[in-house]
């Protein structure tokens, strides 16, 4: 059963293994690192060549290539050569911990040779963006079309209002039939008084006429019993019809609110015009974080709940390290980087520090910073930061950047074209980013800016006006989902802006709103209507039964009293005379 | 592909025993599925100290590594879903030379228990195959004229020489 050359067999195809895999490791990882890419990112990865050195286990990637999605003709990243030095023990145990990562020629957007295959679309989605071109040609949509595409909660309030008060009438209906019938209740009346009236002869007389008494008391306390339960019904009748009157009133005050955002139209009038001109373009910027993102979701250890709660295509590793209760080293670690990047015809040099997705293992946060100076375009970039991977993806970015030479750059399109012919753009800011969430605040300055405009009559006015400012500062804030945030930018000008271009259109603006406000409130009427006087209705029968009971009360304990105070005045006498008192 | 099976035709007529053919084919099948490290490593040494058969091994570990190319995602995610066991993660954390092993990456998890689960059934059946075919197959092929004209070709004189 022992082969006796076994191990010269053995040693001899371990021989043969080992050249192979030293031949053609490299082509397998290329291979290897083309399909994971590419699964990420959902677009062509170009790699030219990679190769393996045993001492020190270093691995050499030349020319990757990463299509752009978005636009095929171009690299979303390119670099020309990389280069990682990985620790051997921990990459015998199924861990990639590198010591020293240095990335040259890394550039965003370059163009291709050739366009790269695209796998899976775009994720922009435009449709929410703000629709600068009807906002400026002033086409407001009219009262009728605003309140059509409202769906307006007031009316559906109203219908449930109409509802319930015809089953309130109803209600009404038979409550009447169950009130005290009146004839009986003067009978019993008319009765008790007799009694009462009555003179008591004696002992026996007195008993039959508390019993008789009694059962006129019994008499009434059932037809006391059915005015309370009468009462209750109106009691609970009012409380439904007010809170449906409470909703129709309230649901007219969000409709209002509704109303306004369609019509884009707020407290201060138009929006702001600067969210107009620059919050599509913005928020784009923002949308392509987006991007880094997807490429780095891979390497984040997995949360169920949240994976279930995307609708984007799962996408995992060909062979995932399994989440051990205390992992020597974090799946992938980079000790240290350095990329050199390059940007607007310059360089860039970035530094990072314990990059990896298990931040708990090493017990720190990913550290980066970047710094540029000397570009022709650009006097001074400062960039740093940190993330780390606990319970959520946290980014902190921290940026500086002065003295940008903006050459042009088209905000809108066709007749509305606003075109910036250049500018000086000073920017610092800070972003927050927990998971796909984010929330930035910046400030920018735009300098000496030059606009042009197209035929159009308001733009051509709102860049005569732009032009004559020394310096435009905007606030530009966004927060919500990377894909789509929700971008707002404010600046000083906005007022005197909005006030000179949109003068006429104020009037237009003032107008649609009490339109809006009284075919609002008019609907508000008509759903409120008969309904106010069916409650004022059930306030008076409320009352009428409340003075109903007030009778029976008052009928039962004076009666009874008197009957009561008779007896004992009779009783007194009768001592009274066996004592011989009075003589 | 006339190489291929004049080779299988002739370690099916050779000498090896049908166990040795039998436990060729489950030991390819289980280095087939596994990805290559030291567990492959082992298996390798264990058909090179024993007297399984080599070619029958080789042979199907080649196989089989071409069908993890098909199925390889759907073992990963299987065992991805059914591996968060505590118990087991704890037994794979405890040391680092049981590590070596890779058996806390998925695939190589998934399929080694698979290769493991399949390695008596497989050598089992592929031993009763042999026989079935040696007992009942065997003579009669032999004689089919097709073989007789395979057995003749250039090529394959060529490869039993080389052999």
């Amino acid at each position: 059963m022992i082969r006796k050359s076994g191990w010269l067999i053995f040693l001899t195809l371990l021989a043969a293994i080992l050249a192979l895999v030293y031949l053609f490791l490299g082509t397998a990882i290329r291979l290897g690192m083309v399909y994971t890419l590419e699964k990420a990112v959902g677009a062509e990865v170009n790699i030219s060549n990679v190769s393996v050195s045993l001492a020190p286990l270093t691995l050499n990637v030349s020319e990757l290539q990463i299509t752009d999605n978005a636009k095929p003709t171009h690299n979303s990243i390119s670099f020309s050569n990389a280069r990682a030095a990985l620790e051997v023990w921990p990459a015998l145990l199924g861990y990639y911990v590198i010591n020293d990562l240095s990335v040259d020629g890394l550039a965003y957007g370059t163009e291709r040779n050739s366009p790269g295959k695209v796998f899976r679309g775009p994720n922009a989605d435009p449709a929410d963006k703000v629709d600068f071109q009807q906002l400026l040609r002033l086409d407001l949509p009219d009262a009728d079309e605003l309140l059509a595409r409202a769906n307006l909660q007031t009316v559906a309030r109203g219908e449930e209002l109409k509802q319930l008060a015809q089953n309130q009438q109803q209600v009404l209906r038979d409550i009447q039939a169950q009130l005290p019938d009146k004839e009986k209740l003067e009978q019993i009346q008319a009765e008790i008084k007799a009694l009462t009236d009555s003179k008591i002869d004696n002992a026996a007389d007195l008993t039959a006429k508390a019993a008789q008494l009694k059962k006129l008391q019994d008499s009434l306390r059932i037809e006391q019993q059915k005015l309370k339960d009468v009462q209750q019904t109106l009691s609970q009748s009012r409380q439904q019809l007010q809170q449906a009157l409470s909703a129709v009133r309230d649901a007219s005050s969000s409709d209002w609110k509704k109303l306004q955002d369609l019509a884009n139209i707020g407290e201060s009038g138009l929006a702001p015009i600067s969210q107009i001109l620059l919050g599509d373009f913005w928020g784009e910027r923002i949308g392509q974080l987006e991007a880094v993102y997807r490429l780095a979701a891979p390497y984040i250890p997995e949360k169920s709940a949240e994976a279930a709660q995307t609708d984007q295509p799962e996408i995992t590793l060909a062979n995932r390290i399994l989440p051990l209760p205390s992992q020597p080293y974090p799946d992938f670690w980079i000790k240290n980087a350095r990329v050199n990047w390059l940007i607007g015809g310059g360089e860039a040099l970035i530094e990072l520090q314990d990059i990896t997705a298990q931040h708990q293992i090493i017990n720190a946060a990913t550290r980066f910073n970047a710094e540029v100076t000397g570009l022709p375009q650009l006097s001074l970039l400062k960039l740093d930061g940190d993330f780390a991977v606990l319970e959520q993806m946290v980014t902190n970015v921290n940026w500086q950047l002065q003295g940008i030479q903006v050459d042009s750059m088209d905000i809108g399109r066709d007749d509305i074209l606003l075109k910036l012919a250049s500018a000086t753009l000073n920017t610092s800011g800070k972003l927050n980013l927990v998971d796909n969430n984010v929330d930035q605040q910046a400030r920018v300055v735009l300098q000496q800016a030059q606009f042009s405009a197209s035929d159009n009559n308001y733009v051509q006015q709102l860049a005569t006006l732009l032009n004559q400012q020394a310096e435009i500062p905007l606030n530009l804030n966004a927060s919500g989902l990377i894909s789509a945030p929700e971008v707002s930018i404010r600046s000083p000008l906005d007022k005197l802006l909005a006030d000179a271009v949109l003068g006429e259109a104020k009037a237009k603006i003032a107008a649609l709103q009490t339109e809006l406000r009284s075919k609002l409130d008019s609907q508000l009427q008509q759903q409120l209507g008969g309904q106010s006087e069916w409650l004022n209705l059930l306030n008076q029968q409320d009352d009428a039964a409340g003075a109903l009971e007030e009778n029976i009360e008052q009928m039962l304990n004076a009666k009874l009293a008197d009957v009561k105070d008779q007896a004992k005045d009779k009783l007194k006498d009768k001592l009274f005379d066996k004592l011989g008192g009075g003589n | 592909m006339l190489t291929l099976l004049a080779r299988i035709l002739k370690v099916l007529n050779s000498e090896a025993s049908p166990w040795q053919i039998g436990w060729g084919i489950g030991l390819g099948l289980l280095a087939g599925l596994l990805p290559f490290g030291l567990l492959t490593l082992l298996i390798l040494l264990l058909v090179c100290l024993l007297t399984v058969n080599l070619a029958t091994f080789l042979l199907v570990w080649g196989l089989c590594s071409g069908l993890m190319f098909i199925f390889g995602d759907a073992l990963e995610s299987l065992t991805w879903q059914y591996a968060q066991h505590p118990a087991l993660l704890q037994l794979l954390a405890k040391s680092e030379t049981l590590q070596l092993f890779h058996l806390h990456h998925t695939l190589v998890l998934g399929a080694f228990v698979l290769g493991i689960l399949l390695l008596l059934p497989v050598a089992w059946l592929g031993t009763i195959l042999v026989k079935q075919y040696r007992g009942r197959v065997m003579s009669k092929l032999q004689q089919w004229k097709v073989v007789q004209m395979l057995k003749a070709s250039k090529l394959v004189q060529l490869y039993e020489n080389l052999n």
